[in-house]
């Protein structure tokens, strides 16, 4: 099973984000795990991550994730600030596992 | 310079200023220690709430709830001291425990003991809001010094077959003696100058002045200032203001705190719980409830729903990312003055009596609106975050229906393209 990481400045509005990830990838019967978490606590997670997706608001942290975790094996992505705001929570979840 | 190429600029600044590990291991430290900031608030708003029988039922354990406050916000330095230590270690890469101790026995060190009839004690104006830059300081510096001394190896090395934990011990050993002894220097210099004291020179040469400074309306707005023009380049703009300003914040909080425990004059207005009552909630909820009830663009009547639950809390960012903010010509001056307008008729109403100050309960992110005007000590202050709203409104009024003009007609344009598309 893919687990997808959502991390923003506190994780509270991805935490809105994710919970229409859930709901669209039950839907559509995917099987994944996803959860929203605070920046400063993704060290913690690494392990337990394969795609890790950072919210629009902290995509200047792009590089230093993506270089520090693309290494590991985990994908690292910004969100769509579009489908962010629009909590697109299917969409979000179709391109981060495409 | 084009937008875009500005964009990138203020991102690599703004990402430089928020992944400066210094400030972040300060900024983190601090929010290490906000259950205990939080426990001792409570514990002071529950012995003083002002209504006679209550404090009739509370008086057998008033003491009580005193000694939580005490070993809480009181002493908030030396739990800051440590974890900002520790968080600075963390940082790089180091076992963060040790550094994070030694972070704290310099701390006390520095902290003269005072001597009554026979009997120490350690000065507890120190270890609370006036000491909280000296352990910013101090467990800043002991922790680099102490990563500094372990990356030239100057430690002991356990011969091999000595068990990892016990040869893990023995490596603080050296560069703790190091760091303390260099406190110890330090301590015994401060105690020739007329301070006695590195604490009473930090507290009057530098927190007195910075807090002057933060704790100013014309700090706060141009806080503001910087903070929402990077929340239109699509920066979180709080977590990098908050970065600088935190530590000053949280210290003229405090301080409040204090003063509210104590029942005297509340000396402060500015900090962390004044920019969030006045600034967080009404101008997105503003904007918001236009968008949502008043719009006639589909689009943008479905974000302003969208968005609507979670403004109450505080959460801006689908509204942010969803119309967009970002790059907005429209939107960028209201945006950038509604807060600002805001915390101008909050201050000027507490400085005529209308409001009281906060009291210096640390705002936790997520409290709703209202609630948190309630936390902070008065109705009055609730009910203001409510008058602001349509305040917000009608500032927010013209630009949104320039707005929703624009959005109306792209929709039109859309469906018109559709339509001959299909046709």
């Amino acid at each position: 099973m893919k687990q997808i990481t959502l991390i923003c400045a506190a994780g509270m509005s991805t935490s809105m984000l994710v919970e229409r990830m859930k709901q669209a990838a039950n839907q559509k019967g995917i099987e994944v795990e996803i959860r929203a978490i605070a920046n400063s606590e993704f060290k913690k997670y690494a392990d337990q991550t394969d795609i890790l997706l950072l919210g629009p608001q902290i995509s200047y942290m792009f590089d230093e994730f993506k270089s520090q975790y693309e290494p590991k094996g985990i994908k690292v992505n910004v969100i769509n600030s579009v489908d962010y705001g629009m909590m697109n929570g299917e969409k979000v979840l179709l391109e981060a596992i495409a | 310079m084009s937008l875009n190429s500005w964009t990138t600029t203020l991102q690599k600044y703004a990402g430089k200023l928020q992944a400066n590990r210094y400030l972040r291991s300060v900024s983190n430290g601090l929010m290490s220690s906000l259950p205990f900031l939080i426990i001792g608030a409570f514990a002071t708003l529950f012995s003083s709430i002002a209504w006679e029988p209550y404090q009739n039922f509370i008086a057998p354990v008033k003491d009580l709830l005193g000694i939580v406050t005490t070993f809480t916000t009181n002493i908030i330095a030396v739990y800051a001291v440590f974890l900002i230590g520790y968080r600075l270690a963390e940082s790089f890469e180091k076992d963060p425990v040790t550094p994070g101790l030694i972070s704290l026995a310099s701390f006390l060190v520095l902290t003269p003991l005072a001597k009554f009839d026979g009997v120490s004690a350690l000065p507890l104006q120190w270890l609370g809001a006036q000491g909280l830059f000296v352990s910013i300081i101090v467990g800043l510096l002991a922790s680099r010094f102490y990563v500094w001394i372990v990356d030239r190896n100057w430690t002991i090395k356990m011969p091999a077959g000595v068990p990892p934990t016990v040869a893990k011990t023995f490596v603080g050993l050296i560069p703790a003696i190091i760091v303390v002894i260099a406190a110890l220097i330090i301590s015994a210099l401060f105690q020739l100058t007329s301070f006695e004291t590195i604490h009473a020179f930090i507290y009057s040469y530098l927190q007195i002045p910075l807090q002057g400074l933060g704790g100013s309306l014309g700090g706060l707005i141009i806080a503001l200032f910087v903070m929402q023009t990077l929340w239109l380049f699509g920066i979180h703009g709080a977590i990098v203001v908050m970065a600088v300003m935190q530590p000053i914040w949280i210290s003229l909080d405090l301080q409040n705190l204090e003063a509210f425990e104590a029942g005297a004059e509340l000396p402060n207005i500015i900090g962390m719980g004044f920019w969030s009552y006045s600034a967080n909630f009404a101008p997105m909820l503003g904007l918001i409830l236009l968008l949502a009830f008043r719009a006639k663009t589909k689009q943008y009547r479905q974000i302003g729903k969208l968005g609507l639950p979670g403004a109450f809390f505080g959460i801006h960012e689908p509204i942010v990312f969803g119309i967009p903010l970002v790059l907005n010509p429209v939107l960028a001056i209201p945006y950038i003055f509604t807060p600002i307008i805001c915390v101008i008729i909050a201050y000027i109403c507490t400085t005529a009596g209308i409001l009281p100050p906060p009291n210096g309960v640390y705002p936790a992110f997520g409290t709703p609106i209202f609630a948190s005007g309630l936390i902070l000590g008065s109705i009055r202050i609730a009910l203001f975050q409510l008058i602001l709203i349509p305040i917000c409104m009608l500032i927010y009024y013209p630009f949104f229906k320039v707005l929703d003009k624009q959005g109306l007609k792209n929709e039109k344009n859309q469906e018109e393209e559709e339509a001959v598309a299909v046709n």
